[in-house]
């Protein structure tokens, strides 16, 4: 048995044959894991007492009368172990290492998050980690850094191309092909290579099955709206999943659009006119010049300064099942401060672009309307760029004197 | 019309036969021209020529830091067919192969992309991200209406049921790489690397290109008999960007003179 490898046009294995085999053994591990109780039992376990699952589905009524539209449920998932959704696909594919027998995790990173959950697990598993981190990244992203190497994991700085999220798929994905015998690659988001979207997806689509659970306890309803952050598309995705197939239910992206439209200036790949092209290992849409060479891209979020789009997100806005709205920096700066004033909650940069996309939406919905807005990590990891952004004198202040506390 | 690829691995005047290796407009065209007539001059006959990309997945440091040189510089890749087909009039005995990734072609669409590099006098293709199960594998079979060989790149670790799949597609020659990894000079080749050419040589007919960490004179020494040519890239990239263009001379006459 194999898994389907292509969303419609979208996905696929483009990789060097040096690559199949690792990507064989993967697909034939994880279809053996499902089908293995013992598997699915410390999976779930683990998810319940490491991870903090289920993780609340919070009625936000401070905001629901902020915006006077619909009914806004927050999907905690910040309430994760080590601070958002990342860890339960970091989990899920650590224990898929340890049945294939290798001793390391390797991972790319954006905003830390995934690399921290890899080196998380890695440390719990008794797991060698290295962590791929683009330049950019490690500078605006320090408290992460910093927690996985105290976690054990060597963090390497990557230099090449944009420095950024898609340079680090790529120093990880040419670490892993040097590697495969001892070495998994943790892939962190919905996309790469099949079978890496479809095993994120199963791994993260916990979160709408507990968002379906959740909400019937509380409502005696299923959702109207779902809305999601996407950069690669791993908590999007994984709350829409178990969604996807009642068309009554609307599903909504938000994607980063950075400073503006200008290429280089935001990471919207599905606005205007998209593009398709193959990259990284699968078809999907990419920020791309007209020669099919890969744009830059800027967001305030690292996690969603990514060029690419997991493949089955592709195929669903080509059909029309889900909407994507750029979001930009200062819209979702100012989401941010709004969920903290009003109901005492920070999110991730990323997930305050869900959260600005959501306000653009509550206040023309019904007002009896169910909407549940992913909360897919905690703000904590952004305060090298929101206090900057938001406190410059008091930020340069304090850094002022910590660099010369000693002196 | 007879390919030259065939040509040169028919005729071959030496036991075994280079392939080299330039990124198009690295470090800058006039260089590239000089190294290309060097190679010529030398005794390469098969050449291979990497249309620059922002995400070369297979390359190592080397080659990856040269693309995004090239890519600084401006060039494109029709610069780089253009300046092809330049290189291969004024230098018939040499076969030229074009190297890139999948997203080159794809945004140029395929059939254009087959079409292009035809015209600009190549020999073969070699995708390395680009798979024959996947749609777009069809260009192999439009490159070889169109007289040029769609290179298949292999690996050690490839499984057997899979080589029964990829062989009976392959044509002009089979390219292996050395090790699992990425491109990039090694100071040995593993006895392994050289115990599975034999493997691979009583499962095909087809000529065997054997590349990835030859840096040695007598790595190439090593691969006669068991490999019709020996593919050197990172290596004599890195002696260019160290600016050391007649290194290149003497480290090709010393791989044939052996």
């Amino acid at each position: 048995m194999t898994l389907p490898r292509h969303f419609g046009p979208f996905g696929g294995r483009y990789v060097p044959e040096m690559l199949v085999p690792a990507l064989d053994e993967l697909e034939a591990a994880f279809l053996a894991a499902r089908q293995d109780p013992a598997f699915n039992k410390s999976f779930d376990e683990l998810l319940r007492h490491y991870c903090g699952r289920p993780t609340p589905l919070y009625p936000a009524h401070n905001l629901t009368r902020h915006l006077n539209g619909c009914h806004i449920f927050l999907k905690l998932e910040s309430l994760n172990h080590t601070g958002a959704h990342k860890i339960t696909n970091a989990l899920g594919q650590a224990l898929l290492a340890l049945r294939m027998g290798k001793t390391r995790l390797i991972a790319e990173t954006g905003a830390g998050q995934h690399g921290l959950a890899t080196a998380t697990v890695a440390a719990r598993c008794g797991l060698g980690c290295t962590v791929f981190m683009g330049e950019v990244d490690v500078a605006r992203q320090y408290p992460n850094v910093f927690a996985m190497r105290l976690l054990g994991a060597e963090v390497v700085a990557v230099a090449d191309g944009t420095r950024t999220l898609k340079d680090a798929v790529n120093a990880a994905l040419k670490e892993w092909v040097q590697h495969l015998p001892s070495t998994h690659y943790v892939l962190g988001s919905a996309l790469g290579p099949h079978p890496y979207p479809t095993i994120v997806r199963e791994f993260q689509s916990v979160i709408g099955r507990e968002v379906a659970s959740q909400l019937q306890t509380l409502t005696g309803r299923k959702p109207d709206h779902l809305v999601a952050c996407v950069g690669g598309g791993s908590n999007s995705i994984g709350l829409f999943a178990p969604f996807l197939d009642d068309r009554e239910i609307r599903l909504y992206g938000a994607e980063a659009g950075g400073r503006g439209p200008a290429p280089g200036e935001h990471a919207a790949r599905l606005q205007g006119r998209p593009t398709t092209g193959i990259v990284q290992g699968y078809k999907s849409y990419f920020l791309q010049d007209e020669h099919g060479q890969i744009q830059g891209t800027h967001s305030i979020s690292a996690g969603l300064d990514y060029a690419g789009i997991g493949p089955e997100l592709a195929w669903h806005f080509q059909q029309g099942r889900i909407q994507f709205s750029a979001i930009s920096d200062d819209e979702a700066l100012a989401a941010y401060q709004l969920l903290a004033r009003l109901e005492g909650i920070i999110p991730a940069l990323e997930s305050a672009h869900a959260v600005a996309l959501a306000a653009r939406l509550a206040p023309r919905l019904p007002k009896d309307d169910l909407m549940v807005v992913n909360i897919s990590g905690r703000g904590d990891k952004d305060l090298f760029i929101t206090a900057r952004a938001l406190d410059e004198a008091r930020w340069r202040a304090f850094l002022h004197s910590e660099v010369h506390r000693d002196q | 019309m007879t390919n030259k690829l065939d040509t040169v691995l028919q005729t071959a005047p030496r036991p075994i036969q280079l392939m080299t290796h330039v990124v198009a407009g690295y470090p800058d065209w006039e260089t590239c021209s000089a190294l290309v007539q060097t190679m010529a001059r030398s005794g390469v006959r098969l050449l291979e020529v990497q249309l620059p990309f922002t995400d070369p997945l297979a390359d190592g440091p080397t080659i990856t830091a040269a693309n995004q040189a090239a890519l600084d510089a401006g060039v494109r890749p029709e610069d780089a067919l253009k300046w092809m087909g330049e290189m291969a009039a004024a230098l018939p005995e040499v076969a030229f192969l074009v190297m890139t990734y999948a997203n080159i072609p794809y945004a140029m669409g395929l059939s254009r992309f087959v079409d292009a590099c035809c015209r600009a006098g190549a020999q073969g293709i070699i995708l390395p991200d680009l798979p024959l199960d996947e749609p777009e594998g069809t260009y192999a079979e439009e490159a070889r209406r169109q007289g040029l060989h769609p290179i298949l790149v292999i690996s050690p670790d490839t499984p057997a049921a899979r080589l029964d799949f990829l062989l009976p597609q392959a044509s002009g020659m089979i390219y292996t790489t050395l090790k699992v990894g990425i491109t990039g000079a090694s100071k040995d080749l593993a006895p392994a690397s050289l115990a599975y050419l034999e493997t691979l040589r009583r499962r095909t007919q087809l000529p065997v290109a054997a590349g990835f960490g030859i840096s040695q004179p007598e790595h190439v020494a090593a691969l006669r008999g068991r490999a019709e040519v020996a593919v050197v890239g990172s290596h004599i990239l890195g002696l260019v960007t160290r600016g050391d263009i007649s290194a290149v001379e003497d480290f090709l006459r010393a791989c044939t003179s052996l």
